[in-house]
């Protein structure tokens, strides 16, 4: 990548830093709005600073439920894919050449087949095997925490037997044979050779294992039952009213995780291990790039700052109040408020004056915009319909448009002659004066119905 | 056999069989065997099953295709739409994500490796350990009516009225692009790190223009990881459940949302593992497909 010309290499910066605006970016704002005191979690408007949703999140039972039940999903997930993924790498050492492909393709599967088919099949076949055995609606089989862990077991035992295999291509089988021939027995071996050799690799595949067990959301809606993870609490948060306590959530998440990542940095700087399976997702996807990636990086300067950062604002957050600043922001709103009020209110009264020269025309629109949500329509949009806006076209949008009437000016009843002249237009109707005016402006197979003049046309001809 | 128990021992030999029996037997075959069994049931309360009412039947798969009995489209174009759209949009947002990745995927690889690789590796992660849901949620946020975005184009006189993102599914598509960035550049990150720098040196030597040298040596290199990358997002993207639950416009909906609602608010378990099976059938014709294509095995796939 030795970029000849300047130009390439603006050209790269340019390109690195949009992509990483786009990966970081939503994750800083949504960390932000944490701290935002508005109810909606937004950045802009940006009101007060405020701390209120972490006590909102700490204080909400199904979270904290949810964060419960996903530990312990997650404790026996990992528990499970560890021993089958062990077992899978194992075994694909030593199979019959002949079923090695077969069965590197089945128990690879899993990683490929939809999460969703993976939870609906755990589900129907449990309780199935429930139904056969007899047993009652409560049995263990429909235990939603039984459920979830054998679904998602069932395809993290995958990565973690890709993390294995990628371990065990390094031993060298001598070992083992050495060990037996001093005389140990196989499990002794297995325990003194092989998985110590293997630890690393464990540990790797355990803090993956978990990771996935914690966010896995699509295996996991279809067999929790009674007992909803994180996740699935999440989700029913985010669809059903959002709030900033979710922000607060994320932001932990995010400093949890650039925390580990920098202790882990120290400590591989620190210690120099070759950790030769490297860091868990790398190896999902193939890994065994982290080792580097890790080693030597003034990483501890940084943690130290962080921490350093993390106690500072913990200290600010207990001495500082949001209070006054929120009281100063309902008193300047209230004043916004009053302000645009008044100003709908002259216009409003000008509009009135308007209609009694310009007859019936405006009647309808106005009567909508004496509502008492004032506010909500920004006072230009009185001007929209002071009469000269035009009919837009119809479209989707319309539903959203701010405009006071529903349907724009569609039902105006200058419309009616609007359309009237242009159907007149058939051969054989009548010519009116009217009709020739539309004539000559005539350019669409719609008539005139959109065009933008049409208002102000008609206005006269009342 | 023999041979298997001579190496691995009595206690060993057994533990390992137990272990992946139970993983491969009771956890991969069986249930995806049931499933499609079910699929072909009536949807019977547990008392009437195995009584004279449980027969086989493809009505399920008819009702995917033609609709309830009785319909006059003659097509069930509501559900086949959906289906359609859902492969569509993943296929999108997979060429999103391959475009978006392969440059970014060939400066780390082709970067001599320092301190600035590291960090920028390190960043590529971090996004990855935030859960998928709160991902999605960042989304919703920046592309809500009051977002950012809205917010900032209002700010410069762009638009006058918020545009609905949401309603129109870019937030979806990209949320979903967002969400599996990572397993399309690691792939082929790994691989396009393994070539030899020389190759592309030499080539350049020999008057090759920048875009040959990516066309004749980097792609072919990069092939494995490029169809694994594409093959794990097609995959993830048209599996998506979560992201379409709260990115999606209400008027559009995920092919897994229907086999949800099935399951969920519609009731019936055996409509929903007919929609199931056509997911997982679909996603293995395209994987075998790809995998032709590209003229990759399975070993590759997942590296």
């Amino acid at each position: 990548m030795r970029s000849q010309s300047l130009l390439i290499r603006i050209g790269v910066a340019f390109y690195l830093v949009l992509f990483f605006s786009y990966l970081l970016g939503p994750l800083i704002l949504m960390s932000i709005t944490g701290f935002n005191s508005s109810s909606f979690p937004q950045v802009t408007p940006w009101e007060v600073l405020s701390f209120e949703w972490f006590s909102v999140l700490y204080n909400d039972d199904r979270i904290i439920n949810g964060l419960k039940n996903s530990v312990i999903v997650g404790f026996f997930t990992v528990i499970l894919s560890l021993i089958m993924g062990l077992a899978g790498a194992l075994m694909l050492t030593q199979i019959w050449r002949k079923l090695r492909s077969t069965f590197y393709t089945v128990i690879i599967a899993p990683i490929l087949v939809p999460g969703v088919v993976i939870g609906i099949s755990t589900l129907v076949f449990w309780d199935r095997i429930n139904v056969m055995l007899g047993l009652s609606d409560d049995s263990f089989l429909h235990n939603g925490i039984v459920l979830t862990v054998l679904g998602q077991s069932t395809f993290i035992a995958s990565y973690c037997m890709l993390v294995f295999v990628a371990r065990l291509q390094r031993y060298d089988t001598g070992l083992s044979e050495a060990a037996l021939d001093l005389g140990a027995t196989h499990v002794q071996t297995f325990r003194k050779i092989q998985l110590p050799f293997l630890m690393p690799a464990i540990g790797s595949a355990a803090v993956l294992a978990f990771l996935a067990s914690f966010e896995n959301y699509n295996t996991t809606t279809f067999t929790f039952q009674k007992y909803p993870t994180l996740t699935i609490e999440l989700v029913q948060k985010v669809r059903y009213g959002i709030n900033p306590s979710i922000s607060v959530l994320a932001f932990i998440i995010v400093s949890l995780t650039i925390f580990f990542a920098l202790v882990h940095e120290v400590r591989t700087r620190r210690a120099q291990l070759a950790v030769a399976n490297g860091a868990p997702v790398g190896a999902v996807s193939g890994g065994g790039k982290l080792t580097n990636v890790f080693a030597g990086n003034p990483a501890a300067v940084v943690l130290a700052l962080f921490i350093a950062t993390a106690l500072a604002v913990f200290a600010y957050a207990q001495v500082y109040d949001p209070e006054p600043a929120k009281a100063v922001l309902l008193k300047k709103k209230r004043a916004d408020q009053q302000k645009r009020i008044k100003a709908l209110q002259e216009r409003l009264r000008q509009q009135r004056l308007r209609e009694q020269m310009s007859g019936p025309k405006a009647l309808k629109p106005p009567k909508k915009s004496l509502t008492p949500f004032g506010n909500v329509f920004a006072p230009k949009n009185l001007n929209q319909v002071g009469g000269k806006r035009k009919p837009e076209p119809v479209s989707k949008k319309k539903r959203k448009s701010p405009f006071p009437s529903p349907f724009g000016n569609v039902f105006a009843p200058t419309n009616l002659d609007k359309v009237g002249g242009g159907k007149n237009k058939q051969p054989g109707a009548g010519r009116t004066t009217r009709e020739k005016r539309t004539k000559r402006k005539h350019r669409s197979p719609f008539g005139n119905v959109f065009d933008p003049g049409n208002l102000k046309k008609v206005q006269p001809g009342k | 056999m023999k041979d298997y128990f001579r190496t691995n021992g009595q206690v060993m030999g057994w533990g390992l069989l137990l272990a992946v029996g139970f993983w491969v037997i009771l956890l991969i075959v069986l249930p995806q065997i049931s499933m499609l069994d079910f699929s072909f049931r009536n949807n019977l309360p547990p008392p009437e099953m195995g009584g004279p009412k449980d027969v086989y039947k493809i009505a399920n798969y008819k009702y995917l295709v033609f609709g309830a009995p009785g319909n006059e489209d003659g097509y069930n174009r509501v559900d086949l739409l959906v289906f359609l759209r859902t492969l569509l949009a993943a296929a999108a947002v997979t060429i999103f994500d391959l475009v978006l990745c392969y440059p970014i995927a060939y400066f780390l690889g082709q970067s001599p490796g320092g301190g600035f690789t590291r960090v920028l590796v390190l960043l590529l992660i971090i996004p990855y350990w935030i859960n998928e849901i709160l991902r999605a949620f960042a989304f919703r946020i920046i592309f809500g009516d009051t977002g950012v975005i809205n917010e900032f184009m209002m700010l410069f006189g762009l638009i006058d009225r918020p545009i609905d993102f949401i309603r129109e599914n870019i937030a979806l598509y990209a949320g979903l692009g967002y969400a599996y960035i990572l397993l399309m550049i690691f792939p082929m990150y790994n691989v396009i790190e393994s070539l030899d720098r020389n190759q592309i040196e030499a080539a350049r030597d020999m008057g090759a223009s920048w875009w040959m040298i990516h066309r004749r040596i980097v792609i072919p290199f990069a092939k494995p990881g490029i169809s694994s990358g594409c093959t794990m997002v097609f995959m993830l993207s048209a599996g998506a459940l979560a992201a379409p639950q709260i990115l999606g416009g209400p008027s559009s909906l995920w092919f897994t949302q229907l086999i949800y609602q099935w399951f969920n608010t519609g009731g019936n378990w055996t409509q929903g593992s007919a929609y199931a099976v056509v997911l997982l059938l679909t996603c293995i014709v395209i994987v075998l497909a790809v995998m032709r294509l590209f003229k990759v095995n399975m070993g590759d796939i997942g590296k």
